[in-house]
């Protein structure tokens, strides 16, 4: 993989050392980083450090410069406050049930594609179609495939399986699988491809010795496919997940309108990490408590990222460390 | 091509980056040379553009160009406006108050708005229903904001969905099957059932209902000193429990308002009742287009009471504080109010609009049988009269959406326990408001 | 945003023997690089979108799986231009309407009276494209110093980089709204420019593609031919760079033309992005949801149609680092 982690010793070799090396020379290098680290200093680095005093203070939306100090407990209310489990549970599960089976299938399609075909390209761009579309797009005709009274996909649940008509919105799992739904069908195809580009990667003479060996197609893609693939399989489940981690679109629009869709739904059934934050500090206008909401999701994150630094080493090592 | 393509992105973007500056100036004030631009930010339909107010303003003063923008959903126009004034930026000359943040406005923001009385406003007092006006007032009596239309309420219902059902369809008829209040209307409701017609329910939502009821009562959400009475308000557990019949009862189509799917239910005949407070009268008509005469409006059980209705304010941050609040005053008049009626049916909060003859003998031939039109102008106008003063709270609109969306729809459509239901409403909102 | 992009490295870096297909493919040898070669031939990597030898022919069971993804992945989009040319009436229809009206037009015009369509493409073109072209400058000249150039925490540096992709995008959201406002830019453009121009992403794309496209010995050269850095970046990194900052332009203009969560907050409805208005649109009052689907057909119909023209070169994109948006 190419994300360098710092536990890892450098591999590639020092860049090639100047000749005679001016003052100017030698500062020019920070003035090449200069306009990257002046923006993000200004649009990243300052609101991070402005959100976490807020944190630890009681500040309202409609009063910004009217903060009272309150130490952590915006932090230890979160700890016993039940929706943002809920929440955080719900992130989880909406994570799984649009992580898992979008891998698997672009996983699939992947190798599909990396088969000789006739116009190749033309199915690479077809697959990736709908990560053209946009969430706000995307959700406004997903939410109408999945309506109770006329949507299609009821109509197809009705005739093909005789079910009564689904009241997607209003209940947990189906609404969850809904929302899923449409993150898989964004991402699918754009996972494949990363993972195709991956199998491209694999050496031809593998798959030439395993088939001299009397290897099956399946056996092929067990034993050398997918050890191959495998630190990519981890870097884009991490991903997603850090991706899952931060869904917001899909469940806010999901409702097609009506008061309060931060709720996500009307017993938080599909409430994500993201659209509490946004309860808290846009409806409630409470932006400590928002604040601390934000800081627990990178958290999160870090705990992700660092799970897969832990993991990418526990497989670096040549190869021959396995999961 | 590749090659090509490569050098076409190259050309478009370093046109683009060009370009880049001068578009960004392109939402600069484009006001002429001794023009004044108020710009109009509003939610939802006031009804003044689709009127020709601002035209017909800006025609009496060459002076002044009105930049007119609304945002639909009043929920998002809130927050935003709730951002915009703490950052004071952002900010139009004239803002719109929806009458459930009037409270937090004049408690809360007080410093965020001018006091518009001495700018003219207070010679208009008079002219408004009083209640309506002392809504507009912070607690130190300045004027926060001017009444726009308020929110009597009607019952609108369809004539063939009753026809069929064996229910009577006149007006007068219709009125007295809930003339013993909101249980007649459940009973109505449940005859309606019994006719068994299908895919047509009693009502759309039972949070309809709701919101209908709780207008009627003087006591809401909060108590006079500002205290969060809700939870043991009589009133919000009575509506709470005629709601219960409904939701529970199936009696209800089990939509949520303002959603697609509610649009298409008007058309579609998914429902035979509407709790209709004066603003629904134009919301119906957008959506149900051609279907003339299927609807009809008569008076709401238990009386009557105000549901919507707002009001214009000016934000201190404004630089053309006169010319705005001059506007302002200026469509809060008798006549403009009269002209946004006729146009969209907002009802007047100024009463000398609301007794003009083209107010009160209106009928709308849309509503009602052919021939006989519905005479909406007396039956809002009966029910403007009598509305009770109601008290006002910082987060009503927070605690009915919780309540509403939140309770009522974990009844109506998730089939949970009503007391189960109003637990978690409690705990939502003293999470909100605590 | 903050920080929505995410590389997908798919390249184990380096150490497999051999292959080591550089960060995106340089497209036609010799078309748009400068003449100079790199050590590594590119005709290892060039036919990148004929199948890998080791790819098996494919049998007419693929076709026909590969057939049914793709009419699941173009569904929506049918389904969306039927709803879009029909009525409210068609749409409600049971069994579901699936054969285009004549109403489209109409629609698109309906769409065009309610919200400002026509100004917020526009918006989000510019927007896009400014982004994207930032991105892609402010990403060379910092990926150019940590692939090629030493100096003191280059390391440091750049790990705070990587880490910065992270965040996620909620945490600064109203700090900088209340910047914003500062610097007056609440409800104009440049708002929605400005903090989408820090892509580590970005960075991150360009280091890895310099330090393998870009030849040690072609610095060298430069550098005995008295060049400064400076010089050596606008004669020779620059046009060595170019397919990498035009894949990663396209991947960023897709990527902000689709945001959604920002422009909602900082820009006003009368002069908004294309995603600000499809969201207004969907919001519910509007009566008439083939007019909704319209007006959202026609907010994603630019992005489709680079999608269509550029595909390939998106694609290529993708495969050698991905951008999530």
């Amino acid at each position: 993989m190419g994300v360098p982690s710092p536990a890892r010793p450098r591999v590639r070799p020092e860049p090639a050392a100047p000749l005679r090396r001016s003052v100017a020379e030698r500062l020019s290098p920070y003035g090449f980083i200069a306009p990257f680290f002046a923006l993000f200093a200004a649009f990243g680095l300052y609101p991070l450090i402005w959100t976490a005093w807020d944190s630890l203070h009681r500040v309202e939306l409609t009063n910004l410069h009217k903060a009272s100090w309150v130490g952590l407990d915006n932090y230890t209310y979160l700890i016993h406050d039940r929706y943002f489990w809920n929440a955080f549970w719900n992130t989880m599960t909406l994570g799984v049930v649009s992580t898992v089976p979008q891998l698997l299938m672009a996983l699939g399609l992947a190798h599909l594609l990396n088969r000789r075909l006739r116009a190749g390209l033309f199915w690479r761009v077809a697959v990736l179609a709908p990560y053209a579309t946009s969430v706000a797009a995307v959700t406004i005709v997903f939410a109408e495939l999945y309506g109770r009274d006329y949507g299609a996909v009821n109509y197809v649940l009705h005739t093909v399986f005789g079910l009564g008509n689904v009241d997607f919105v209003n209940t947990k799992w189906p609404g969850q699988i809904a929302i899923a739904s449409i993150v898989v069908w964004r991402w699918t195809g754009y996972n494949a491809l990363i993972y195709l580009a991956a199998m491209q990667t694999i050496p031809v003479e593998r798959y030439e010795a395993a088939a001299v060996d009397g290897a099956s197609r399946w056996r092929q893609f067990r034993d050398i496919t997918l050890p191959g693939l495998r630190p990519t399989i981890l870097f884009t489940i991490v991903v997603s997940t850090i991706g899952a981690t931060q869904l917001f679109g899909e469940p806010m629009l999901f409702q097609g309108g009506g008061p309060s869709p931060e709720l996500g739904g009307s017993d938080r059934q599909y409430q994500t990490l993201s659209m509490y934050f946004y309860e808290r500090g846009f409806a409630d206008r409470h932006l400590g408590r928002a604040a601390a909401i934000a800081w627990a999701m990178f958290l999160i994150v870090v705990l992700f990222a660092a799970m897969y630094a832990y993991l990418l080493r526990r497989i670096r090592p040549d190869g021959e460390a396995r999961l | 091509m590749g090659g090509v393509r490569t050098r076409v992105v190259a050309v478009v973007l370093a046109i683009a980056s060009v370009l880049a500056p001068s578009g960004c100036a392109g939402s600069a004030d484009g006001a002429g040379a001794g023009r004044i631009t108020l710009k109009v930010r509003l939610f939802g339909t006031f009804g003044y553009q689709e009127a020709g107010l601002f035209d017909a303003y800006m025609a009496r003063h060459p002076d002044i160009r009105i930049e007119y923008s609304t945002i639909q959903d009043s929920g998002q126009y809130w927050t935003a406006l709730q951002t915009s004034l703490s950052t004071e930026s952002g900010l139009g000359d004239l803002q719109g108050i929806e009458v459930s943040e009037i409270t937090d406005a004049t408690a809360n923001m007080a410093d965020s708005f001018v006091d518009l009385g001495p700018l003219g406003a207070s010679a208009l007092r008079d002219q408004f229903y009083p209640w309506k006006w002392a809504q507009g007032l912070t607690p130190d009596g300045k004027v926060l904001g001017l009444g726009t239309d308020i929110g009597p309420e009607a019952m609108c219902y369809r004539r063939d969905l009753f026809a069929k059902a064996g229910l009577p369809t006149a007006r007068a008829d219709v009125a007295a099957l809930w003339k013993n209040g909101w249980d007649g209307y459940v009973a109505a409701g449940e005859r309606f059932r019994a006719a068994g017609i299908p895919g047509s329910a009693w009502t759309d939502t039972a949070s309809g209902m709701f919101n209908a009821m709780i207008g009627q009562s003087p006591e809401q959400y909060y108590d006079a000193s500002g205290r969060l009475i809700y939870d043991r308000n009589p009133a919000v557990a009575t509506a709470w429990g005629e709601a219960m019949k409904i939701a529970a009862g199936g009696l209800s189509a089990r939509l949520t308002q303002f959603t697609p799917a509610w649009n298409q239910a008007f058309t579609s005949g998914q429902f035979a009742t509407v709790a209709c407070p004066s603003w629904m009268i134009g919301y119906i008509k957008s959506q149900t287009g051609s279907l003339d005469n299927r609807w009809d409006v008569t008076t709401a059980p238990g009386g009557t009471g105000n549901w919507g209705g707002s009001y214009l304010a000016v934000p201190k941050a404004s630089k053309h504080q006169q010319q705005a609040a001059d506007l302002a005053i200026w469509l809060a008049s008798a006549p403009q109010q009269v002209a946004v009626f006729e146009k969209t049916g907002n009802f007047p909060s100024n009463r000398i609009a609301a007794a003009d003859p083209a107010v009160r003998d209106f009928s709308d031939t849309y509503f009602g049988a052919v021939g006989d039109p519905a005479p909406i102008g007396r039956i809002f106008g009966d029910a403007a009269g009598r509305l009770p003063a109601a008290v006002l709270g910082a987060r009503d609109q927070v605690v009915k959406d919780l309540i509403t969306k939140g309770g009522i729809t974990r009844v109506e459509a998730q089939g949970q326990d009503p007391a189960k239901s109003w637990a978690k409403v409690v705990r939502d909102v003293t999470a909100a408001t605590g | 945003m903050i920080e929505r992009t995410t590389a997908v490295p798919t390249h184990h870096s380096g150490r497999r023997a051999g292959r080591r297909p550089g960060v995106p493919p340089p497209r036609r040898p010799g078309a748009g690089r400068p003449r100079a070669g790199s050590p590594r031939s590119p005709s290892g990597h060039r036919r990148r979108f004929r199948s890998k030898a080791h790819g098996s022919r494919a049998g007419w069971p693929t076709y026909l799986i590969l057939a049914a993804v793709v009419i699941v992945s173009a569904f929506p989009f049918y389904w969306t231009f039927v709803a879009a040319s029909t009525s409210n009436a068609a749409i409600n229809r049971t069994p579901p309407n699936l054969v285009p009206g004549h109403h489209f037009m109409a629609n698109v015009r309906a769409a065009l009276a309610n919200v400002p369509l026509a100004r917020a493409i526009v918006n989000s073109a510019l927007v896009s494209a400014a982004v994207a072209a930032g991105t892609a400058m402010v990403g060379t000249l910092a990926g150019f110093a940590f692939a090629k150039l030493r100096f003191r925490g280059r390391r440091a540096l750049f790990l705070v980089i990587l880490a910065t992709m992270m965040v996620p995008y909620q945490i600064g959201i109203v700090p900088l709204f209340v910047m914003m406002a500062r610097i007056h830019m609440v409800n104009r453009l440049p708002a929605v420019v400005l903090p989408g121009l820090v892509s580590a992403f970005g960075v991150f794309f360009l280091r890895q593609y310099l330090s393998r496209a870009l030849p040690d010995e072609l610095l060298e050269s430069a550098r005995i031919d008295g060049a400064g850095n400076l010089r050596v970046f606008v004669s020779v990194v620059l046009p060595l760079a170019r397919p990498a900052m035009a894949v990663l332009g396209l991947l960023t203009f897709m990527g902000t033309w689709n945001d959604f969560f920002w422009p909602i907050l900082v820009l006003s409805r009368d002069d908004p992005t294309t995603q600000v208005a499809i969201g207004e649109l969907g919001r519910g009052y509007v009566p008439d949801v083939s007019v909704i689907l319209a007006g959202t057909l026609l907010g994603t119909l630019p992005v489709l149609v680079v999608f269509v023209v550029l595909g390939r070169q998106i694609v290529s994109g993708i495969m050698h680092g991905g951008v999530k948006g």
